[in-house]
């Protein structure tokens, strides 16, 4: 039985499917709820990742049933909705997606999908009420109905571009930088001879989502990408490479090999494409040396956010950058056998230094651990910030929720990603030291 | 206490025929509203809007050291991030997190062990238990923990049975949690003495506008008991003694006024809203008026339309066609003031129209006849259509779709975060239209990217899906 939660940063999974389908530019959620469900995803999902609305609004079309539906069925209502949404909103496909009132009403949601269907117009569904689970469970549910039901609306492409990967496990949103991330992790691919299919972000269609059977491989980049990769391996015995969190930094050099190796790729190309990026990253580290010994960058931080986040980021600030991860708080609910093998990994960047890596996702709580952690340097979601201001520490907002930061194409993975996050950190220690000699 | 004693008030569309839907000329809505029959109008497409639990949270929002409990799933909760990101004070915002086995079995345990562990944990002066679609569809009973919990922590708990679907207007909800919050914090009137304050009754506004109010009251000499937005509960106690109440809008606290009138005793000034130098000079006045200070008011009005002007210097709407969209209570006062300004109204989007509003139909139907309105809350598809038909040269809105609108090249000022009320509040939003109106190329920039509808839909009429309800 869960427990309660103060202020809750993991929504529920009818917003976690209309983060996804929204990311997917020609797709056209259809919501079958209450009026509010779209509002509060607005308001609570939205506007918390500045930058990132993709309608100018929320979402546009949803059925808003009211108290006769909820009595007499939403069926007839949703027929209606959907015929309209097709008339009003332009799309390359409709998603219906269901709230708790129309699952609860008991509204058969795949007879209206099929009735489209007949229709010729392309529409798939997905059950999302929101007592099924939190935002994690409704990025599963509206990417399993994509897998499963386009090819019942498009007969497969007969030819696919050869090296093809499809990339699993950045949430839009819940990593507030995904759409750089998943950039940035498309040039590595290309860089070695690769070809990514992102599936979200800029010019990921529904075209990119056809691709998907014919991908050499999957490659999973945080534990939620794991359920569409073993979907994928069954359907269409595509292969996998399975990471827990981001790489960043070095740690993208050994992704890169392994994908070498793994694909029999040509190692020549790889090692000098590895090279070119290493020393790149290697001359930043050096131009910033001064500042970061007489400002004092080197400290024990606190870091909260999702798995990928965090083991990534702790796992390059920690074995490439000197900083020491004092208590690691994860905030998406991973499952059991995923939080051991997190910590296994979380506690072994620093030989000899003890980390604390907690599993948290209310807000009274993580602000607790932080207060004792004895932390000189807080990175976290917007719900940090006064935390960090009552300890006096310098901040930086990378995590979801983020009231105050805007993220358009800004990356925090591969090599790149690297250097933006070194320059956002120092930024900030560096803005809170001068705040501090200034009072 | 007879209004008081259901669990919540009549809807909307119940007491005051409000409607969402509807599009017209005012002289046609004026007439409308002249007779005894409004049918209800429904629409067979529709976007995401505002419902009554989401109102209900502006105003608990806004209650001092109080704890806020939303009993229901993760999603219901969602927009608490908002308002904490607003921090307006030290609410916290708690869900239950009902899964799919509550929904079956109930959860009035959960609920209570969540009640007690956070009384434990905070020691708030209240805490709020807050409806939902799920709790309503289950008939989850929360009245009999608000009763046992009450005795046994001595706290009071407030619950609030917004629904997500009794009411198609959004505004029922501040209704619901106006209701409750008399209901449970209160108190009988006989046992408490009669004061000498007179209630502002500052329904979700903007901190800064009930602030000039404030400030411009007090310089009436009153003393003043602001509910509930940014209030303590003690404040509830007190306000059902006081003299008189004066509402800082005409419609969201209407039902705080006319219960405290009905129930309590407590006469309510009937004013509408302080926007634009007249209107808060005609608000004053009406205010002064009741207690006969007539001749403070019009020397502090004289002396604030001297130094309105010299700010104001030459800024003038003249030849500028203005689009309003906003609450309706707000729209109406603003086209008031764009027409102070100089301005032409090409037309109005409100959230929703009804009987509060007849005298306004009414004079605007002697003044301007053929101004069409629009009644939408959330409907961008719509709006899009009826401007890029009128092509304005300005829009102010408040909505959660400017992002759309803008995308129409029109210049854009948002109104949900600029304080409107009162002298300053002209001058601050001059400022802000002359910013507008000085340089459109982020405009211009966003015109580029293609809307989200068909160019079917725009060759239709812009109400072909709304429909009268069939009962």
């Amino acid at each position: 039985m869960p427990h309660y939660l103060e202020g809750s940063r993991n929504s529920c999974a009818l917003h976690g499917a209309l983060q996804l389908f929204e990311a997917i530019e020609g797709v056209v959620p259809v919501i079958h709820s209450t009026a509010g469900c779209g509002v509060q995803y607005y308001l609570g999902g939205t506007r918390m990742s500045g930058g990132n609305d993709p309608f100018g609004s929320p979402p546009v079309s949803s059925s808003n049933i009211g108290q006769k539906h909820v009595v007499f069925g939403g069926g007839s209502r949703l027929r209606e909705q959907l015929k309209n949404t097709v008339k009003v909103v332009q799309g390359d496909l409709y998603a219906i997606v269901t709230g708790c009132s129309t699952e609860m009403v008991g509204d058969d949601i795949p007879a209206m999908a099929r009735e489209g269907r007949d229709q010729d117009w392309p529409v798939i569904y997905a059950n999302t009420p929101g007592f099924s689970g939190d935002v994690h469970h409704g990025y599963h549910l509206a990417v399993k109905a994509l897998i499963e039901q386009l090819p019942d609306i498009w007969k497969k492409p007969e030819e696919f571009p050869s090296g093809l990967v499809n990339i699993w496990g950045i949430i839009p949103n819940q990593d507030p930088f995904w759409r750089g991330n998943l950039q940035e992790l498309g040039r590595l691919l290309e860089g070695i001879g690769l070809v990514p299919n992102l599936l979200l972000g800029s010019e990921q269609s529904v075209a990119s989502w056809q691709q998907i059977p014919g991908a050499v491989l999957n490659l999973v980049l945080s534990p939620w990408g794991e359920l569409p990769a073993r979907l994928l391996e069954e359907r269409y015995a595509t292969s996998s490479i399975i990471l827990d969190g981001l790489p960043i930094g070095t740690a993208t050099s050994t992704l890169l090999r392994r994908l070498t190796a793994q694909l029999k790729l040509d190692p020549i190309r790889t090692e000098a494409f590895i090279t070119r990026e290493e020393s790149r990253l290697n001359l930043q580290f050096a131009r910033l040396a001064d500042i970061y010994f007489h400002a004092g960058f080197q400290r024990e931080f606190v870091l909260v956010g999702e798995s990928a986040q965090v083991l990534g980021i702790a796992e390059f600030l920690g074995t490439s950058f000197g900083l020491l991860p004092r208590t690691l708080i994860i905030t998406d609910n991973p499952l059991d056998s995923v939080r051991e093998r997190l910590v296994t990994r979380l506690t072994a960047f620093v030989p000899g230094y003890d980390t604390e890596v907690v599993f948290s996702e209310d807000r009274a709580e993580i602000s607790d651990i932080i207060r004792t952690s004895d932390a000189q340097l807080v990175l976290g979601s917007s719900l940090e910030r006064e935390v960090s201001v009552e300890l006096g520490v310098p901040f930086l907002a990378l995590s979801f929720p983020l009231a105050d930061r805007i993220v358009l194409e800004r990356s925090y993975a591969g090599y790149r990603g690297a250097t933006t996050l070194l320059e956002d950190i120092g930024t900030a220690i560096l803005a809170f030291s001068r705040d501090f000699h200034l009072c | 206490m007879s209004l008081l004693r259901q669990k919540a008030p009549r809807s909307r569309e119940k007491r005051l025929d409000t409607l969402g839907a509807w599009l017209g000329t005012v002289s046609v809505a004026s007439k409308e509203f002249a007779g005894d029959e409004i049918p209800q109008r429904i629409r067979t497409f529709a976007q995401s809007s505002n419902d009554d639990l989401l109102y209900a949270l502006r105003i608990l929002a806004g209650i001092r050291d109080s704890v806020t409990i939303i009993h229901g799933p993760r999603g219901c909760a969602a927009a608490g991030l908002h308002h904490i990101a607003s921090r307006r004070n030290n609410t916290h915002w708690i869900v239950t997190n009902l899964d799919e086995r509550d929904t079956i079995m109930g959860a009035d345990g959960k609920l209570r062990k969540s009640v007690v562990a956070l009384y434990r944990r905070y020691h708030p002066s209240v805490v709020f238990i807050v409806g939902n679609p799920v709790i309503a569809i289950n008939n989850d009973d929360i009245q009999s923990v608000v009763e046992e919990l009450h005795e046994e922590l001595e706290l009071p708990i407030v619950p609030v049975y917004v629904t997500g679907f009794s009411s198609q207007n959004a505004v029922s909800g501040y209704d619901t949690a106006l209701h409750s919050l008399l209901k449970y914090l209160a108190g009988e009137s006989s046992i408490i003495d009669k004061n000498e304050s007179l209630n502002l009754l500052s329904v979700a506004e903007h901190p800064q506008d009930r602030k000039e109010a404030q400030h411009l009251l007090e310089k009436l000499g009153i003393t003043l008991n602001v509910i509930p937005d940014d209030s303590t509960i003690d404040l509830f106690r007190l306000a059902v003694a006081a003299r008189a109440s004066i509402p800082l809008c005409p419609d969201a606290p209407e039902y705080l006024g006319a219960i405290l009138q009905q129930t309590y005793g407590v006469p309510l000034i009937d004013v509408s809203r302080p926007v634009g130098v007249e209107g808060t000079g005609r608000w004053l006045k009406s205010i002064a008026a009741f207690l006969g200070k007539e001749d403070v008011a019009e020397e502090l009005h004289k002396g604030k339309v001297a130094e309105t002007t010299l700010q104001l210097g030459n800024f003038s709407l003249k030849g500028v066609k203005v689009y309003i969209s906003l609450s309706s209570a707000n729209a109406f006062s603003v086209l008031d003031l764009v027409e102070e300004l100089g301005g032409e109204v090409a037309g109005l989007t409100i959230t929703h129209l009804d009987r509060l509003y007849i005298r306004h139909l009414n004079e605007l139907a002697e003044r301007n006849p053929s101004l069409q309105i629009h009644v939408s809350d959330g409907q961008a598809f719509e709006e899009i259509s009826i401007l890029r038909k009128l092509s304005p040269d300005l829009y102010l809105g408040d909505s959660t779709h400017l992002g759309q609108v803008a995308r129409l090249g029109i210049p854009v000022v948002s109104l949900e975060s600029l304080a409107l009320v009162g002298y300053s509040g002209v001058v601050r939003v001059a400022r802000r239209i002359k910013t507008a109106l000085a340089n459109n190329s982020y405009g211009d920039s966003l015109a580029k990217v293609n809307s989200p509808y068909q160019d079917a839909w725009f060759r239709r009429s812009h109400n072909w899906h709304i429909k009268q309800e069939v009962k």
